[in-house]
């Protein structure tokens, strides 16, 4: 039985010889730190991301079976970007440079952090319309057809292959900042921020009815949002459900029509409060569930929600961090939400400074004894 | 209605510009800037606070609440200065060492304003040292340390240290949060106060000050 099918069986609540071990890849210091252990060749360290050769040499090194986050999918973002660029170096050697998404963000050499936003581009409908419109437009060479055409003939059929999907809100709130998403909610143009959200949201449809379109067949297909924090969403569950529900609904349906069944969302923080939201509109797959830092649970979706939510992801991984007893105690947890069937065990984020490398190893050797 | 409750009922609904028109209207009326601020703008601020703590409204209406309230302060603080208006306590509020993300912060900060409360805000990837040496200087009530990242939240620790170091652990409280924040590792380290959200760290932190 190959991984894929393993991953797909359990999705679908059949029979499998075994859990697959399953991963969400790593923060870049935590390979510098095992590199610089002596833990993985340096080489491993360095330009290493989910589902490249270097992610599958380092899984055969640990032991994981695959990354979930093995995905392809459209140039799906503001096309061309805006130009990176330092905008002021600061007296504490930190600097205000501005992304390809047009905020201005905070960030020093050396510190990893996830940065600060200071400033943003998007202020109203004349920056919307001169700026941001013209780079949120479908075009055919969005989509590298060629390559879809070919795809089933390329693709691993071994693991799990994901069609990455965009996002709905969680890219928009990248171009305004968390500050500017809430004053465009309130301001005086009403329709603008529903205006943003629709033109962003029928260029990834466009983009994934290009790539469906050619035949490539895909395992299951998967958003990133990233709109909860750790007091649940960042904007109310109504207006989140009245501007995105019918945008996932649609591409979700299509995903449908073309066999893809299993769709999953990434999204960190307490989501609860968005699931009905996602479920009514065709996202099944809760991932990858923070127990650890926010205290995400899979259990009471199941139960809210029935055999149709399925989940990947749930293990604390910070037990990574401490000692075998940490380890052992998840595993069991991981049994028990496994044999509700629908549930393929994860660590519930990428793996993060700190993590022991033999924890790791015998975490994934530990997973695969699990019976589903 | 009175001018007071128009202030507080706009400024939950985040219309800026029509709290600043008011708080000028009721400066023109002859209104005390400590009553426009206490009755009008604080209260309105404490009513979202209350709410955002219920899940009844969330960062978006904090944030453009917030906004609204600081144009209505802006108008008010000339005179406040002049009439000698005390804050109910001085924070000092940062991101600690290594952490740039401040959103977490920018809220608990806006909350305790809302509160009367004064916040010094020392921004992003603050030390220890300008922690405690800011606490030091500006004779503030409580440091008020955040964190996103299990990686950086260690550094609360070292504040603590460095505030006993200094030796003013008895006059100046320390108020822990953030994503990986919980209440037992606020004891474990030593520190005062740890809150699950914004608006309780505002209440908080009033009584922290009203303990000293």
């Amino acid at each position: 039985m190959t991984n894929r099918e393993r991953a797909m069986r359990i999705l679908h609540y059949q029979p499998v010889d075994r859990m697959p071990a399953v991963h969400f890849g790593y923060w870049g210091e935590l390979l510098t730190e095992w590199a610089a252990q002596g833990k993985i060749p340096k080489e491993l360290a360095e330009n290493n991301w989910d589902g490249s050769e270097k992610d599958r040499e380092l899984d055969k090194l640990i032991g994981w079976d695959f990354n979930w986050q093995n995905t392809v999918g459209a140039d799906n973002g503001l096309k061309p970007g805006f130009e990176t660029k330092t905008l002021e170096v600061l007296p504490d050697g930190s600097r205000r440079v501005q992304s390809w998404t047009g905020v201005i963000e905070r960030v020093k050499p050396g510190v990893t952090s996830i940065p600060s936003e200071d400033d943003y581009i998007l202020k109203d409908r004349e920056a919307f319309e001169t700026l941001y419109r013209p780079k949120m437009q479908y075009s055919p060479e969005r989509v590298n057809l060629e390559y879809f055409r070919h795809f089933n003939e390329t693709r691993d059929w071994d693991r799990p292959v994901g069609l990455h999907l965009g996002s709905v809100l969680g890219s928009i709130r990248d171009m305004t900042s968390v500050i500017g998403m809430s004053y465009l909610l309130y301001d005086e143009d009403e329709d603008l921020f529903a205006d943003i959200v629709d033109t962003y949201a029928e260029m990834q449809y466009q983009c994934v009815k290009a790539i469906l379109e050619t035949g490539a067949k895909f395992d299951f297909a998967h958003y990133w949002e990233d709109i909860c924090f750790k007091n649940g969403p960042l904007l109310s569950p109504e207006m989140f459900d009245e501007l995105c529900a019918k945008h996932y609904k649609k591409r979700n349906d299509l995903c449908r029509q073309y066999g893809v069944d299993v769709i999953s969302l990434d999204c960190d923080g307490v989501t609860e409060k968005l699931l009905p939201t996602w479920f009514a509109n065709g996202v099944n797959t809760m991932f990858p569930i923070e127990v650890g830092v926010w205290g995400d649970q899979f259990g009471p979706a199941r139960k809210k929600f029935g055999k149709g939510m399925l989940g990947v992801g749930g293990m604390d991984k910070t037990a990574l961090r401490k000692d075998k007893a940490a380890v052992d105690a998840e595993i069991e947890r991981m049994k028990r939400l496994s044999a509700m069937g629908g549930f393929i065990p994860c660590p519930d984020h990428r793996l993060m400074p700190g993590t022991k490398f033999e924890l790791v190893q015998y975490y994934a050797e530990e997973i695969k004894r699990i019976k589903p | 209605m009175s001018i007071y409750s128009e202030i507080s009922e706009n400024l939950q609904k985040g219309k800026a510009k029509v709290v600043r028109a008011l708080v000028e209207q009721a400066v023109a009326d002859g209104c005390p800037a400590a009553e426009i601020l206490g009755e009008g703008l604080l209260s309105g601020m404490n009513i979202v606070g209350e709410k955002f703590k219920k899940n009844e409204v969330y960062v978006p209406e904090v944030l453009v609440a917030a906004r609204a309230m600081n144009m209505g302060i802006d108008v008010l603080k000339p005179l406040l200065a002049e009439d000698g208006v005390q804050s109910a306590g001085r924070v000092c509020i940062g991101t600690v060492q290594g952490d740039l993300h401040d959103i977490g912060k920018n809220l608990v900060k806006m909350m305790m304003e809302g509160k009367g409360l004064e916040v010094i805000d020392l921004g992003v990837d603050v030390s220890p040292e300008t922690f405690v040496q800011t606490a030091v200087e500006q004779d503030c009530d409580i440091i008020c340390c955040s964190a996103l990242l299990t990686t950086t939240m260690e550094v609360m620790a070292e504040v603590v240290k460095k505030a006993e170091e200094a030796g003013i652990r008895d006059r100046v409280k320390i108020m822990v949060g953030g994503a990986p924040v919980t209440d037992a590792f606020c004891q474990q380290i030593g520190a005062d106060r740890y809150t699950s959200d914004a608006a309780s760290a505002a209440d908080a932190a009033v009584e922290l000050c009203k303990e000293e």
